[in-house]
């Protein structure tokens, strides 16, 4: 038994609206996992007595006897119920399983992404101009005041930036806003919104980049 | 002949659309050009006032858009220029009293006979708008160094440009070059940058132009107005000649403003 290094056999978060998060390690036997939850629920002093949980199985196979082990074994012994089945990664084993179950294998066939490709303006958007792309959107001229450009991902603007821009506007954190010069009166990442600095002027040598860090929009100079 | 219609137009009031409309079109008709003026503000015309022929009019653009009167009988000749005309707008009537086909027939008409058609759009981008840019080649956006009229610019011109309007020309008014040197207004560089259209004139503030308004006579009459001149490098800048157009007024070269130079470039 390891768990020295760091390598926990079930790793249990809190969640800001009271559940918690039970995510069990891919790799580790599952005899290990129970007799982990045993010396948890001993050492917990019922802590955990009717709160409710999340069972996240990571990238670990789907396997029905060890939900129903573990589910039984909260239940019974810990006065829990699992109130979420999440499979991270592995989606596979769940299908083998119910195909399994029905006895008549199944095939699944990916919902294909509709327009995944970017969506090119070709010209300067003016004041009035509305933009939405649902995935990145490239603009070959400039983003005058008062023209409003909303993208599902990234907005790239080959020129210079001084309208509303708005990335990741379903909430991709991840998404980034790269012009020639970043110069709004607001920029806007997921559900972010930042205003530049009064008196701002900076001349950028080649391009600028705003993206998240540290839950803050930052416009860094290249 | 065919003539060529001109919009003049901004988006934002009080910019100077009817000041540019009454200058240029006195400008190209001193030139010995034919050219008619279009008041399209249907409601709020002043056209006619600027150019003092208030008191002349009779028949206006809806009667000749509702047939009451013929072409001609609305047309009001200048007072001092023989190949000038006006036609007013209708004072008691609202914009939707013209449909924008009914004024691209006019100036279709009106090509025939005359050189240029310039018609003065009213503030706005509604009706009125629509109309006067409905028989238009051409349009040439009035913009003082205001962030808020740049901004009603750029939108116009991205109105006209979805009417795939192609020949769009920007006139900057009112500025002011000692403010523009001490930085405190927009520089004719920054503007042309932000609009990206072709400039084809700048007219600086002047105290003249109120003046030369309230007496009815377009300042281009004025012959040692520097304004005026403005007003006549535009005109033959229409017609297709280079004239460059003076960025900085010379002056104000003394020690010190060299001196600054210096300091800042090394």
């Amino acid at each position: 038994m390891d768990n020295s290094k760091g390598v926990v056999p079930v790793q249990i978060r809190a969640q800001r609206d009271g559940q918690f998060i039970f995510i069990l390690d891919p790799s580790m036997p599952f005899q290990m996992i129970l007799r982990y939850l045993e010396k948890k629920r001993k050492t917990s002093n019922n802590f955990f007595k009717s709160a409710k949980i999340i069972l996240d199985l990571g990238s670990r196979p789907f396997r029905i006897d060890e939900v129903t082990a573990i589910r039984d074994m909260l239940r019974r012994q810990w006065g829990v119920k699992i109130v979420e089945l999440r499979l991270g990664h592995s989606l596979d084993s769940f299908f083998e399983w119910a195909s399994k179950q029905i006895d008549i294998p199944i095939k699944q066939i990916p919902v294909a992404e509709f327009s995944m490709e970017p969506v090119v303006i070709r010209h300067t958007c003016r004041s009035g101009t509305r933009i939405e792309a649902p995935v990145d959107c490239i603009i070959l001229g400039d983003v005058n005041p008062g023209a409003e450009v909303i993208a599902g991902r990234d907005i790239i603007v080959f020129g210079v930036l001084r309208g509303i821009a708005h990335a990741g506007a379903m909430g991709n954190r991840e998404a980034k806003i790269w012009a020639l010069s970043i110069e709004p009166n607001q920029i806007r990442i997921a559900d972010l919104v930042a205003m530049p600095p009064q008196d701002d002027k900076h001349q950028p040598k080649r391009y600028e980049v705003a993206q998240i860090r540290d839950d803050q929009i930052q416009v860094l100079t290249f | 002949m065919a003539g060529t219609t001109i919009v003049i137009t901004s988006g934002k009031g009080g910019v100077g659309k009817t000041t540019s409309v009454a200058n240029l079109g006195t400008a190209l008709a001193l030139r010995g050009r034919s050219v008619v003026l279009i008041d399209a503000d249907i409601g709020l015309r002043n056209l006619d006032v600027v150019m003092g022929l208030e008191n002349r009019i009779v028949y206006n653009l809806v009667d000749i858009i509702e047939g009451r009167c013929r072409l001609e009988q609305a047309m009001i000749r200048d007072r001092k220029l023989n190949t000038l005309f006006l036609i007013p707008a209708a004072q008691t009537r609202e914009k939707d009293a013209v449909h924008p086909e009914q004024m691209k027939e006019l100036c279709e008409k009106l090509e025939q006979n005359f050189d240029y058609i310039l018609v003065d759009c009213p503030a706005g981008i509604e009706r009125g708008f629509r109309n006067a840019v409905a028989g238009a080649q051409k349009a040439i956006i009035v913009t003082t160094p205001e962030v808020s009229a740049i901004r009603d610019a750029d939108r116009v011109i991205g109105l006209l440009e979805a009417e795939l309007m192609k020949d769009i020309n920007l006139i900057i008014n009112r500025l002011n070059h000692k403010m523009v040197k001490r930085g405190d207004m927009m520089s004719t560089e920054d503007i042309c940058s932000l609009l990206a259209v072709p400039l084809i004139g700048v007219i600086p503030e002047s105290e003249e132009v109120v003046i030369s308004t309230n007496r009815g006579i377009p300042l281009v009459h004025d012959k040692r107005s520097d304004i005026a001149n403005a007003f006549k490098r535009i005109a033959s800048r229409l017609e297709g000649e280079e004239i460059p157009i003076p960025t900085e007024i010379p002056g104000d070269s003394g020690i010190l403003s060299k001196f600054k130079k210096l300091i800042w470039s090394s």
